[in-house]
């Protein structure tokens, strides 16, 4: 059995008139964690956009294959209801819709079932527990007035209750001090198994100290330069990209 | 008895009961004979400027009013042209000084940048004679027409530092063609009565026009400023700062309109209003109007009244200045973001010293 | 063809037109004559038809304004004044003609009113059909009637109050509203009586070239609240209805008032009503206000803070649609010290409709230590369509704390992919911003009404997005 969740093939994606990917290539299996790092502009987040078809971003060459599927032009409400999640860089407020509503809007159209409100909350009100989020921000409109790290964390929330199959986080660590860091990240461990996979999109390596990570991704000038392990990672830390970028 | 004028009328009207479509002058009339004005002072570089050829009169798209407009392109007693080129980076300042017998100033202006030309016109306008022995009191009319060529980048100065006897109106136009950028600042302090009228035409793609502007009043002054601005073509972009304080019995009307027309994809304007009222007899009225049949555009407006922070002023007057001193300083600190956009160090030097004479 | 019908009918149940059927219908058009045989109609005081015939006077002598909406098409010789409907004032519904009963009946007026409402006033065309308050009210002293019954039965309540927070002589509407004014509703609360249920009146315009003239006078005693709520809607005819009421509100020291509308007029309506409320020491009037029918709308209501510490809020939503002038917004005035106002104004275009939020701020010199914040947001959901701010501002002394903001844009790019990439379609997307744009609104409402809003929302969303 194929054990591919996603297959991105020599992506070229432009991004007002700029190209920005030049010949992506990833692969991610059921069960792995990577990370793409990289400096800023190398193109991390557009990486992210692209794979859930942000119309801002123009694809000029390469495809995306989800479970076997070519999701490279799907409208990204499908890409999500195949089960692709992206935690944002900076979450949008929507004033007047709340948290919950939110949530139990999201979570009938992912799944086509109608959701019963108490259960329900119930079950927000345990994960919230679990990231140390404020219970009373259920009734508070989606991300108005947030701080960045309540942001992030509502990221994460909505992460584990549309469990999906594939987590993108871009950059979902930056700006946090480091509790906020281990909320993240154990909200991860929270959503991980053998049956999806996680992408985390940084530019440092702070939020890999919790986690056991599979690959590490090089990202520079549009491209992966290199793949390694978790020492690759550390190596950056001590180095930074300078070598990689001289090319 | 001669009706009454109506002049710097908005382009869209609301109830007259609101007191703002327009402004009447009920104590003034306009002059009818315009004796000879020569005191100008211009700098610049030789071949830059020509004055005494007659500006052709196309008509204004608004201005501030009929009868002043006829009055420039039938009475004018200065007409000066000033051409920015590449070449001339250099700045051009022209000087109006309101002495002796030069007491009435008809002026019509033409600027033109052409195709990526760079540079700052200054246009100041000022009362040298002491106001007690005025036999005739100081008049200016004044047209100025900005034409803004491709990518070019020109920004104008309009300093107004007339008596408080004086009237001062003045009409400003600009056309701005593809990515250029036309940029406007005012100092608006002299003037019993001072009406000024703008309007910029951000025909072009890329076209940015922006206004920047300070006014003062004391006593019974009167301003009254109406901007307009059209948003034609894609991504242009207009900034408006208006930033003023009232003394004693002075009013003030503002009216700013950015009208977002079909097609301006992706333009942005905002429109930032604030008025600092020292007494409680000031008054501040504002219409900053957002007209919009454009779906992909971002405007703002915002505008907001009060007196100074007494915070504020108890905490300057906890380091000895006194109660007029500080507020001398809230002012020019409230006005500062906008003189520091001058370059000219003399100028601003100037300005400065001008708002602690007039706040005195 | 079939399925075509079958959408209409339940796109709309306010377009259900009943057959004109009327006990009496006054001929068109505006005269002398008319307005004295409409008040032989209604065998009024003679201090009445003397109004009524001045303010034609005034209506004669004033002009259409200068400024707003084009009111051209509006001939007061094509349209009639007085409609009175085949159906006496009754207390009960099962005494309503079935026609008319049915029409509230589908609008839901008698549901709210066993669940959630303290008292309904009906009005259909140009009468009042139905009125009933709680008799717990009713023993506290509170009055809530018909207009005409209390010009009989309370001159003494009503003659000092009536058309004098509001002048005649204001704009030519409004005369045009003295002289031809019918039905509506009139509340009376006693000093310190707490009314915590809403009541509320509903005005259905059935007739097709026809006018609807309620007058609505409310008076809140010292120290007493109320909670009212207006509902209106009217079927389309193809030829224009005129709607001039006039709302006048007493809200007297210490008291204080919510004053919800929901206006649903049909798409041939000009409507050119004119609210207005006076408020007293210590004071508080609210105006929740979401404005979805008419073709053409002028519609400013205004508090008049004259009071030292009154204070006021206006929270109002106009959604228009093709074919639709909505020029709806604000008017406060304060007039005594620590006043202060919260203005919260809201408006969609969409599919070549046109809104403009028209305000007016005065703080006036003697309001020393007064506030008011506005809001105004506007969006454009097409290139059709328009959107106008056209606000004033005018601040007449120093120790005051003003501030304004407006904006006017589309629903952002980023906020539509943000909410795709949670799996709600682009439709869904723009759908919830819009219902979130109006919650500010619909949470001021009573539930039935959110609702009822909420649906409207959806109603003017379909088709206008995609």
């Amino acid at each position: 059995m194929n054990n591919t969740l996603l297959d991105i093939r020599d992506l070229y994606v432009n991004a007002e008139g700029q190209e920005i990917l030049k010949g992506l290539n990833l692969k991610i299996n059921k069960g792995e964690v990577h990370i793409v790092m990289g400096p800023n502009g190398a193109g991390k987040s557009t990486l992210a956009h692209s794979i859930l078809n942000n119309p801002t971003y123009e694809k000029e060459n390469g495809e995306i294959i989800f479970e076997e599927e070519d999701i490279t032009d799907s409208k990204t409400d499908e890409i999500a209801r195949k089960g692709i999640f992206m935690s944002f860089q900076l979450p949008e407020e929507i004033p007047g819709v709340s948290v919950t509503n939110f949530l139990k809007y999201a979570r009938n159209k992912m799944t086509g079932k109608p959701v019963r409100l108490m259960p329900f909350k119930e079950e927000i009100r345990g994960y919230m527990e679990q990231l140390d989020i404020n219970p009373s921000n259920m009734e508070r409109n989606l991300n108005v007035g947030f701080s960045g790290g309540e942001k992030k964390k509502n990221e994460i929330l909505q992460m584990l209750v549309l469990n999906p199959k594939l987590a993108i986080l871009d950059e979902t660590d930056s700006g946090l001090d480091v509790d906020a860091i281990r909320t993240v990240s154990k909200g991860i461990q929270m959503y991980k198994n053998d049956e999806n996979a996680v992408l985390i999109i940084t530019h440092n390596a702070k939020i890999l100290e919790n986690l056991k990570v599979d690959y590490v991704h090089i990202l520079v000038d549009g491209k992966i330069v290199k793949t390694g392990t978790e020492e690759l990672a550390g190596q950056i830390e001590k180095e930074g990209y300078g070598k990689y970028k001289l090319e | 008895m001669m009706d009454k004028i109506r002049l710097n009328e908005t382009p869209v009207r609301t109830s007259v009961k609101f007191g703002i479509n327009d402004i009447v002058l009920d104590d003034f009339t306009v002059p009818e004979e315009i004796t000879a004005f020569d005191s100008v002072t211009i700098k610049d570089r030789a071949g830059q400027v020509t004055t005494n050829e007659r500006i052709k009169d196309t008509s204004l798209i608004y201005g501030v009013g009929e009868i002043l407009e006829d009055q420039v392109n039938e009475q004018s007693n200065q007409n000066i042209k000033i051409v920015m080129d590449q070449k001339n980076q250099e700045n051009v300042e022209l000087v109006f000084d309101f002495q002796g017998k030069d007491h009435c100033l008809v002026d019509n202006i033409e600027i033109l940048a052409e195709e990526g030309s760079k540079g700052t016109v200054i246009l100041k306008y000022k009362s040298s004679k002491d106001n007690a022995d005025l036999h005739e009191k100081d008049y200016h009319n004044g047209i100025c027409r900005i034409k803004a060529k491709k990518k070019s980048d020109i920004r104008v100065i309009v300093i107004n530092l007339l008596n408080e006897d004086s009237r001062n109106f003045i009409s400003l136009e600009s056309n701005v063609e593809e990515s250029a950028k036309v940029d406007i600042i005012t100092v608006d302090f002299g003037g019993r009565s001072s009406v000024s009228n703008y309007y910029v035409n951000l025909e072009k793609n890329n076209s940015e026009g922006n206004i920047n502007s300070i006014y003062l009043g004391k006593e019974d002054q009167k301003i009254d400023i109406n901007y307009m601005a059209h948003l034609y073509g894609e991504k242009t972009n207009i900034d408006i700062e208006v930033q003023g304080a009232l003394k004693d019995r002075a009013t003030k009307s503002f009216k700013g309109t950015l009208d977002f027309k079909t097609g301006a994809k992706k333009a942005k304007g905002n429109e930032n209003e604030f008025c600092m009222l020292l007494s409680d007899k000031a008054k501040s009225k504002a219409l900053p109007m957002l007209l919009c049949t454009e779906e992909d555009v971002e405007g703002n407006h915002s505008s907001a009244s009060g007196k100074v922070d007494s915070k504020e002023l108890f905490y300057l007057m906890t380091r000895g200045f006194s109660q007029k001193e500080a507020m001398k300083l809230i002012v020019k600190a409230k006005f500062s973001h906008i003189i520091e956009r001058i370059e000219q160090e003399e100028l601003r030097e100037e300005i400065l010293a001008e708002i602690d004479k007039r706040l005195d | 063809m079939k399925k075509t019908n079958v959408e209409e009918i339940n796109r709309n149940i306010y377009d259900i037109k009943n057959e004109d059927k009327y006990e009496f219908k006054i001929r068109k058009g505006l005269t002398p004559d008319i307005i004295a045989e409409i008040s032989n109609q209604k065998q009024e005081a003679e201090w009445m038809r003397e109004f009524r015939l001045k303010a034609l006077e005034v209506y004669n002598s004033l002009e259409l304004p200068t400024w707003g909406p084009d009111l051209s098409e509006l001939n007061m010789d094509e349209i009639a004044t007085y409609v009175k409907p085949k159906s006496k004032l009754n207390s009960s519904w099962d005494d309503v003609p079935d026609d008319i009963k049915n029409t509230f009946e589908s609008l839901g007026i008698p549901e709210a009113e066993r669940k959630s409402l303290a008292g309904v006033g009906a009005q259909y065309d140009s009468e009042v059909v139905y009125h009933s308050i709680k008799e717990e009210l009713v023993k506290q002293g509170v009055i809530y009637t018909d207009m005409e019954t209390a010009v009989r039965d309370y001159p003494e309540l009503v003659k000092p109050y009536f058309m004098k927070c509001v002048s005649v002589r204001d704009h030519k509407f409004v005369a045009l509203h003295g002289a031809v004014w019918s039905g509506g509703s009139f509340v009376y609360v006693p000093k310190g009586v707490k009314v915590d249920i809403p009541l509320q009146s509903y005005f259905r315009l059935n007739s097709p070239e026809a006018g609807q003239f309620e007058h609505t006078l409310i008076i809140v005693d010292e120290g007493a609240s109320l909670q009212f709520v207006e509902g209106c809607s009217a079927p389309k005819y193809n030829k224009v209805n005129l709607h001039a009421g006039c709302v006048e509100l007493y809200v007297k020291d210490n008291a204080y008032l919510r004053y919800s509308t929901i206006e649903n007029w049909s798409k041939n309506m000009l409507n050119l009503n004119t609210k207005r409320a006076i408020v007293g020491k210590n004071a508080q009037v609210d105006w929740v206000s979401g404005s979805f029918g008419s073709k053409i709308s002028m519609l400013y209501p205004m508090s008049i803070l004259n009071g030292e510490g009154a204070k006021t809020e206006f929270t109002g939503i106009s959604f228009a649609g093709k074919g639709q002038n909505l020029d709806n917004g604000f008017k406060v005035v304060h007039n005594a010290p620590n006043t202060s106002s919260v203005i919260d104004g809201k408006s969609i275009s969409k599919n070549g409709g046109t809104c403009t939020y028209r305000s007016l701020v005065r703080i006036s010199e003697n309001a020393k230590n007064s506030k008011c914040s506005v809001s105004c947001e506007s969006l454009m959901l097409d290139s059709l369509s328009k959107s106008d701010t056209i606000p004033v501002n005018d601040i007449r002394t120093d120790d005051v704390e003003f501030s304004h903001e407006a904006k006017i844009g589309k629903i952002s790019d980023k906020t539509i992919f943000y909410l795709m990439s949670r799996g709600l379609s682009e439709e869904d997307a723009k759908a919830m911003i819009v219902r979130g744009f109006a919650y500010p609104i619909s949470k001021e409402l009573p539930i039935e009404y959110a609702v009822e809003m909420n649906n409207l929302i959806n109603l003017e969303l379909e088709g206008a997005i995609g």
